[in-house]
């Protein structure tokens, strides 16, 4: 019994979900992130709700890029105790608007430059929010055709603390 | 769908030609959704596109995707452009967190309570 609970808390754990491409079932996607991020992972509440907005827009954009509708995608889960969490979203290629991966590599480095100006209404999901909230991003041509999107967020960044400071100061301008 | 209500009230105005308003969000603004909605927004900015004062009360907002940060930043562009004004009231943490990380809060001054916003938004200067 104590092997099988030491067993738990270092073995990886790998959940996967498959779902039609649909945003009608994004927003129970997002329930179920965060409440894996605040069951299975240490990672604070605030990053909890970072990766609730990382996998709506990786699933988002495999959704409009990727697979066609009545195609599924697929998004796998692996938290590595103590040490980082891993995601993997994985698309069909049959989608209309499909791109090779190198392609979307290109075009998130074109716009996390700082002076890229985003002057659309679409744009900032991969290159401001994911990019930014990640420590790994990458895209891969897989055989059947897709993408296979992969990020990686470490506990252990330096930088984790820094980040989840800034919102306990406040943003807001206070008026007197 | 996901659900998401949106309310417009509007708000007293404090010099002649103001028109300010303001707009309640209540649940989930995502890719389900915020096509639809944002015309609802777009509607209000084409019936008043001069001196338009929009005060966006989040508190019920609980989560918003970067679309609709993207129409957020569209309708800033529109409304300053008509010499109007935006600002955001009591946003949940974690959207604080998401308009911060794509810069918004640069251009959109947030604040903590109703007051304030109301304050800063009728306020007779230049400052956003």
């Amino acid at each position: 019994m104590d092997n099988n609970i030491q067993s738990l808390e270092t073995k990886p754990v790998k959940i996967s979900i498959s779902l039609p491409t649909n945003a009608y079932f994004m927003s129970g996607i997002r329930n179920f992130t965060l409440g894996l991020i605040r069951n299975m992972t240490e990672f604070s509440e605030q990053w909890a709700f970072r990766f609730q907005s990382i996998v709506d827009e990786l699933c988002n954009n495999a959704i409009e890029h990727g697979s066609e509708p009545g195609k599924d995608i697929t998004i796998t889960f692996i938290s590595y105790p103590r040490d980082s969490i891993e995601i993997y979203v994985q698309d069909t290629g049959t989608g209309k608007n499909k791109m090779k991966a190198a392609d979307l590599t290109k075009l998130i480095n074109e716009r996390r430059d700082p002076n890229y100006v985003h002057n659309g209404i679409r744009g900032r999901g991969l290159s401001k929010i994911v990019a930014e909230w990640t420590d790994e991003l990458d895209f891969k041509d897989d055989s059947s055709g897709g993408i296979e999107v992969r990020i990686k967020k470490y506990l252990n960044d330096p930088k984790l603390k820094e980040m989840t400071q800034y919102l306990e100061s406040p943003t807001h301008l206070v008026l007197n | 769908m996901t659900q998401v209500t949106i309310t417009i009230e509007d708000i007293p105005a404090t010099t002649q030609g103001q028109i300010a308003k303001i707009i309640k969000f209540q649940g989930q603004l995502d890719e389900s959704n915020v096509d639809e909605k944002a015309k609802i927004i777009y509607g209000v900015i084409e019936q008043n596109p001069q001196n338009l004062y929009l005060l966006m009360d989040f508190e019920d907002l609980e989560y918003m995707n970067s679309k609709s940060i993207g129409y957020l930043t569209d309708w800033y562009g529109k409304i300053t452009e008509g010499k109007g004004r935006i600002v955001i009231a009591k946003a949940r943490s974690n959207i604080l967190d998401i308009l911060q990380v794509v810069g918004l809060t640069q251009l959109i001054n947030c604040y903590n309570t109703l007051d304030e916003a109301k304050f800063a938004l009728l306020r007779q200067d230049n400052q956003g």
